[in-house]
């Protein structure tokens, strides 16, 4: 019954090119868009290199202090100092990575002039991350106890600075901000976006003009705590809202200013979220719009082929008739054209898959994102499947609905 | 006609409603996007007011250096000042042209109290971004000798301030302890490239033992390269010992800036272009298949002796009373935006986009119905009164 059904609907297809071309038109578009905002939020939020243990991941990257009418406010990341006490102190996390929010530097070279990101970190940034180091190693405790002046640097700046053609590049000192670094490692670079990670240049944390000395709670520095698994985020985020519910009001309050601080290690997404959104007020506005945007994008679509289909019954119209006065029920009926809609929405998300390749492909190497790795991978893919199907369910039941109701003999009729 | 068109609408009602929403939400989504555009366009044809192509922006962090800081952003301002490359340079707060810093601020006149963006520099900037004055003058270290903090404020800072009376010389109470006396007025300073609105603004004039904002401004000698900047960053990072230095093209920030809101702007455009493609295909397809029902209706009216003219501008007559209501629906929604001022734009913006959305939408409607209409206008009334 299925095959026949799908034959039907491939028959029904060839017979008005047009109409076909403005239904797969729709559905390729709505889709496409879907996916490729769907691969761009996996970029964003999925586990991807180097942070490729996000999924056990929390990140503790800002204070907030406010008073409880909240009048008053002020937020930032944290000190080094601070994540030392009440981070890296966590019995319940395996591993605590603390590093710089990056910072700008240039570096010279030939009269050329290099713009640089800086980033100094702990040695566990290297265990908690998952960098491949295409020459090198990372450095180790001795590095820091010693206060050495070495740095890691990405493969891009490795060829900014060295030239591409350079035989070893370990070993080699390169000049920043008038301070002489051997270079220990390099590492193939990562994304912008993801910026915990995202540097040219990594030191240790005891290299000139890091301000890990400087006391106080507020500072530069932030930390991603990785739990044994997945589940045992919890925990370790109950034990650092313990740690931090026992801080001293002295410390933060700054004369009286502020009552209430607030630090959480969170999820990543979580932890991107409360970046913009301060209130559960905030909260709903921002899934309101995001709500109101997607629905425009689906509904819009969605609607358009829905009248399509309704200005279309006339056509089938025999065909209705002729099988309803052979005593098939409208349920069958209505079975058949979901079926139907179902298949031409597939056959529209088989070209949409391939238009999002190309679209991500340009993504990646338009160079908009330096080192975007944007893929169609496995969720996305179900994602999208999934969005198909309630896409063509949308599109086909009030149409299908219409069509089954039909009398017989009008049917034939027509 | 108007009557009996809206007649033929409204018992149609039910079949018609979809074709209702579907045009609703397409002026929806072109009203947002045109806001968008319009908004950014009307930016784009105001100037910025200044210039910017040899400037460039040192940046010098104290780290953990906490001694004699304003006695080193001193000495380094003498420094820079002393190479022939800079031909004039001047401090500046954080907020410097195309950062992505702000510092907003208000400052009160007889009871009117105004918010703009706060620039504090020295009495060198007018000269290091060719900032022309409207009235009075920039100024100049024999103004810190008064009790009054010396300010130059922005045109727009001067009519939602003083309204219809000159600023100038004008004493406004900046905070509970300090009062400042304007000394300048400019035209337009639009620090954040092409596409920020003209906001107020206003100048405050930093006092020499300031240790907090260590941003310098250098205009540079025309032809001045990558090389100066090394020396420069070197002796200044001799002269500083373990503070940060950094230098930047305003050049190039600005690019950096402009992409940020024309990349957003871009991929709306593109997604709701798809997107009235896609309308426009389907009214398309749904008119070609409802004009091709009323073929008998069409001979009826030919056999009659109505013109082919005649004919076509029923059927469009049609498509714009359902596109009408549609927008009536639409502007009860948009309406709203201007009304309640959401998002903090003014009127004119949503009005401009409001119009421009009816009239593209009533474009597509016409474009849609017109090819349909014609084909069945010209149908042979024989023809058509024989099918039935």
């Amino acid at each position: 019954m299925l095959t026949n059904y799908i034959k039907i609907a491939w028959k029904v297809l060839l017979r008005h090119p047009f109409y076909t071309f403005i239904t797969l038109f729709g559905i390729t578009l709505t889709l496409t868009v879907l996916m490729v905002v769907t691969s761009f939020l996996d970029h964003l939020f999925g586990a991807h290199y180097p942070e490729n243990k996000r999924s056990r991941s929390l990140y503790i990257a800002s204070i907030i202090q406010t008073d409880s009418a909240n009048t008053t406010m002020s937020s930032g990341p944290a000190s080094f100092d601070f994540l030392t006490k009440y981070a890296k102190s966590l019995k319940s996390a395996e591993r605590v990575a603390i590093m710089s929010n990056f910072s700008f530097s240039n570096a010279y070279v030939n009269g050329k002039r290099i713009k640089l990101n800086t980033k100094y970190t702990d040695v566990d940034f290297w265990s908690v991350t998952d960098f491949e180091f295409l020459e090198g190693k990372p450095y180790d405790e001795t590095n820091v106890r010693n206060a050495d002046h070495v740095a890691v640097i990405t493969d891009a700046l490795r060829d900014q600075y060295f030239g591409s053609d350079a035989a070893t590049t370990v070993g080699r000192s390169i000049d920043i901000e008038n301070i002489r670094y051997r270079v220990i490692g390099v590492v193939k670079g990562s994304p912008p976006t993801r910026i915990y990670t995202y540097s040219d240049v990594y030191f240790p944390y005891t290299s000139p003009k890091s301000n890990y000395e400087n006391k106080g709670m507020r500072g530069r520095f932030a930390a991603i705590v990785l739990a044994e698994k997945a589940s045992d985020r919890e925990a370790v985020q109950a034990e650092f809202d313990q740690y931090v519910a026992r801080i001293p009001k002295a410390e933060y309050s700054e004369n009286n200013r502020f009552n209430v601080l607030v630090v959480k290690a969170d999820t990543y997404f979580d932890h991107f979220l409360n970046m913009f959104v301060r209130s559960d007020k905030d909260r709903v506005m921002v899934y309101t719009i995001v709500g109101l945007v997607l629905l425009m994008i689906m509904g819009l679509p969605a609607v358009n082929l829905v009248n399509v289909n309704v200005s279309r019954i006339l056509e089938r119209a025999s065909e209705i008739g002729v099988r309803k006065a052979f005593g098939a029920p409208s349920k069958a009926l209505l079975w058949q054209f979901i079926i139907e809609n179902v298949f031409i929405t597939f056959i529209g998300g088989a070209f949409a898959l391939l238009l999002t390749w190309v679209v991500i492909h340009f993504i990646n190497s338009s160079g908009w994102i330096a080192y975007a790795d944007l893929t169609i991978n496995l969720p996305v893919f179900a994602i999208s499947l999934l969005l198909c199907l309630v896409f063509g369910l949308l599109s086909g039941v009030l149409p299908a609905f219409r069509m089954s109701r039909l009398k017989i003999a009008e049917a034939l009729k027509a | 006609m108007l009557r009996h068109l809206f007649k033929l609408i409204w018992n149609k009602k039910a079949s018609h409603s979809l074709l209702i929403i579907e045009v609703w939400a397409a002026f929806m989504v072109l009203f947002g996007v045109l806001t968008l555009i319009v908004y950014n366009l009307r930016n784009y044809l105001q100037p910025i007011g200044f210039q910017y192509e040899q400037v460039w922006n040192l940046e010098v962090s104290s780290n953990q250096d906490t001694t004699a800081l304003a006695e080193k952003l001193q000495r380094t301002m003498q420094r820079v000042r002393s190479y022939p490359e800079a031909i004039y340079a001047s401090r500046m707060s954080s907020n410097t042209p195309f950062s992505a810093n702000q510092i907003g601020n208000s400052v009160t006149y007889n009871k009117v109290d105004v918010g703009g963006d706060f620039y504090y520099t020295d009495g060198e900037l007018a000269k290091v971004l060719d900032l022309p004055l409207k009235k009075g003058r920039w100024y100049n270290d024999a103004d810190l000798a008064g009790k009054f903090v010396p300010l130059v404020i922005n045109q727009q800072m001067e009519e939602k301030l003083f309204q219809n009376e000159s600023g100038l010389n004008k004493i406004v109470k900046l905070d509970d302890k300090t009062s400042g006396k304007i000394v300048g007025i400019v035209d337009k300073f639009k620090a954040k490239g092409v596409y920020m609105s003209d906001n107020p603004g206003l100048f405050y004039m930093l006092r020499p033992d300031d240790r907090f904002n260590s941003n310098i401004l250098i205009k540079t000698r025309p032809g001045t390269d990558a090389n100066f900047e090394a020396r420069l960053v070197k002796d200044i990072a001799m002269m500083l010992p373990g503070w940060g230095v950094e230098v930047g093209y305003l050049k190039d920030s600005r690019k950096n800036r402009e992409n940020l809101t024309l990349v957003p702007v871009l991929i709306f455009l593109i997604i709701s272009g798809f997107l009235l493609t896609n309308v426009a295909l389907g009214l398309f397809g749904v008119l070609n298949l409802n004009i091709a029902k009323r073929k008998g209706e069409i001979g009826l009216r030919r056999a009659m002796g109505a013109t082919e003219a005649r004919v076509t501008g029923q059927f469009l007559g049609e498509i714009w009373v359902l596109a009408t209501f549609s927008l009536v629906i639409g502007l009860i929604f948009a309406v709203q935006f201007p009304l309640m001022n959401v998002f903090d734009l003014d009127k004119e913006t949503y009005f401009i986009a409001i119009v421009a959305a009816v009239a593209v939408i009533y474009m597509i409607v016409t474009l849609c119905a017109w090819f349909p209409s014609r084909q069945a206008a010209t149908i042979h009334p024989a023809v058509a009164l024989h099918e039935e």
